[in-house]
């Protein structure tokens, strides 16, 4: 069975030309609440009204706006997409980048990649070489109304495709205001504490860890149907402010 | 600096670290509002209990949770932090991992770590697993709830900061094969004359990573129509594609590939055109070592 696609396109490498569909690579699993009235728990609705009139309003009549006051232009729908340029079915691979150099805070969402009419022999084609190479591809595709920066990697034997963040929507580390401390660690505490982390160390290994915070609400849920009263809270565990005296007893705790 | 989203401390061992989390990211798309068809009036959401006109203030919503029989339980805040008492105050570190064993498509969401509170204690703390996570260079993986989720996270320096990053679980990743789309069959499997050839076009196309060498074009482009609009009242019919678009799947790989290799190799005797970064070989070891190869190598190393 094949998954259902969210775009069609083409994907190019210089003269290349590889034609791919998109796939969400990822699974909703946060629990869904609904929004409801805490004390008798009705449900709660969102209603579209005219801030002036009250008035309720259909969502047909609903258009989209920019700037406020005698500056604001209402947009069309078309008006909007003709943003999206000449080239929007198409991601073409501008540059071609080492996959390390890649700071993780710019990696955003995923996508699986699939080939698309006659393209197999080109998609196989481009994944051998950037699984090769260990390379990464740069381009950029317009995904509802979004231009994104998008890296193109080998994944488990497929073409994966991830939106990269712009610099420009990253806060750099200068915008926070941080206290510096007057002392630094004693050489003794960044001794014990590099002690500390390499006897914590271990390879990483990501099918170790499930979501155990969703049976724990389940769990509340249950006490709450049955009346009882959910386990109270643990009162915050006071650790030891002393940064020698705590090092040396983790240190001894775990040899 | 804005609200912090969520304060806490982060500990390793018996060590604890009290800080307070905040947004790594800013939204730069172009926001619109809504407003209504030909009045222009503004549209706002009001939030009412249904069936009725009643308004639900903020303050008084709270999560629902609907059982499969139907039934409806209220869950206030204080419902939840009894759910996970220990997770939604703290990060426990449990494991220190090399950053390059961890597949990017776990990175979900950034944030910046400061430290919390007054006085010397926490800006040392804070300062001492900075210091020892970029002189290991290890990222710390531990566990959070923030916003009734709980999410595994990666702690590690950057800019002189702690940078905390969110993860995918593995259950949240979907196998890329289970699309049905990805060919395995004999018959598309490529030469080793075209991959040769196709590493040597992604060899010569490789630049140094820079980030802020690209900007969102899109946004500038939707911008314009918005200023054209505003001056003329209408916005013109975009140009016709100044190139034709290429749908059809190249036949020939390694002609395809042979005319890329020219026309970048041609560009680069002419003046003035830049000649991309040349730093490693690329194609002789092969196939990258996954990370638990590597770790295994450590671990025999050590």
């Amino acid at each position: 069975m094949t998954a259902r696609s969210i775009w069609n396109g083409t994907l190019t490498l210089g003269a290349l030309v590889v034609p791919v569909k998109l796939f969400t690579a990822t699974e909703a699993r946060a629990l869904s609440f609904r929004e409801v009235r805490a004390d008798d728990g009705a449900r709660v609705r969102h209603r579209r009204v005219g801030a002036r009139t009250g008035e309720e309003v259909p969502f047909a009549e609903i258009e989209k706006a920019y700037g406020d006051g005698s500056d604001e232009v209402v947009m069309t729908k078309d008006e909007i997409a003709a943003a999206d340029g000449p080239r929007a079915k198409v991601v073409e691979i501008e540059h071609v980048v080492r996959a390390e150099e890649i700071d993780p805070v710019h990696y955003d969402k995923p996508y699986h990649l699939g080939a698309r009419d006659g393209g197999a022999h080109a998609y196989r084609l481009l994944l051998a070489a950037l699984e090769r190479g260990g390379r990464v591809g740069i381009g950029r595709l317009v995904l509802r109304q979004r231009e994104r920066l998008v890296a193109l990697r080998p994944l488990q034997g497929a073409l994966a495709l991830q939106t990269l963040r712009f610099a420009d929507e990253l806060v750099p580390a200068d915008d926070l205001d941080v206290p510096t401390p007057r002392k630094a660690p004693a050489e003794r505490e960044v001794e014990m504490a590099g002690r500390l982390v390499d006897m914590l160390a271990g390879p990483w290994d990501p099918d170790a860890y499930r979501d155990t915070y969703r049976q724990a609400v389940m769990d509340v849920v249950a006490a709450k149907l049955e009346g009882r009263e959910p386990d109270a809270p643990l009162p915050a565990e006071d650790r030891d402010d002393d940064l020698l005296a705590a090092l040396e007893a983790s240190l001894e705790r775990g040899s | 600096m804005p609200r912090p989203i969520w304060s806490g401390s982060i500990s390793f061992g018996l060590v604890n670290v009290p800080v307070q989390l905040y947004g790594a990211t800013r939204d730069r798309s172009v926001r619109f509002h809504q407003v209504r068809a030909g009045t222009g009036e503004a549209i706002e959401t009001r939030r009412v209990a249904e069936g009725s006109d009643d308004e639900v203030d903020w303050a008084e919503i709270a999560r629902g949770w609907e059982t499969d029989d139907g039934r409806l339980v209220v869950l206030l805040d204080e419902d939840l932090d009894r759910a996970a008492p220990e997770r939604t105050r703290t990060v426990d570190v449990e494991l220190f991992v090399d950053l390059e064993e961890i597949d990017p498509i776990h990175f979900d969401h950034p944030y910046w770590l400061v430290p919390r509170g007054e006085g010397e204690g926490p800006a040392r703390a804070y300062r001492l697993l900075r210091d020892v996570l970029a002189d290991s260079d290890r990222v710390a993986i531990g566990r959070i709830v923030i916003r009734a989720r709980e999410q595994l996270v990666a702690i590690r320096e950057r800019q002189g900061l702690l940078s905390l990053t969110t993860m995918r679980f593995a259950e949240e990743i979907r196998d890329p094969h289970d699309t049905g789309a990805v060919p395995t069959d004999e018959a598309s499997a490529p030469s080793d004359a075209e991959v040769d050839d196709a590493v040597a076009l992604l060899e010569e196309m490789t630049v140094d990573w820079d980030p802020t060498s690209y900007a969102d074009a899109h946004r500038e482009r939707l911008l314009a129509l918005v200023e054209e609009k505003r001056r003329n009242g209408e916005v013109r019919e975009p140009d016709p594609e100044d190139e034709p678009v290429p749908q059809v799947a190249s036949k020939d790989l390694l002609a395809a590939l042979e005319e890329s290799l020219d026309r970048i190799r041609g560009d680069r005797k002419r003046p003035g055109t830049r000649s991309p970064a040349k730093r490693g070989g690329v194609g002789s070891s092969g196939r990258k070592p996954s990370g638990t190869e590597k770790a295994k190598a450590k671990a025999k190393k050590a």
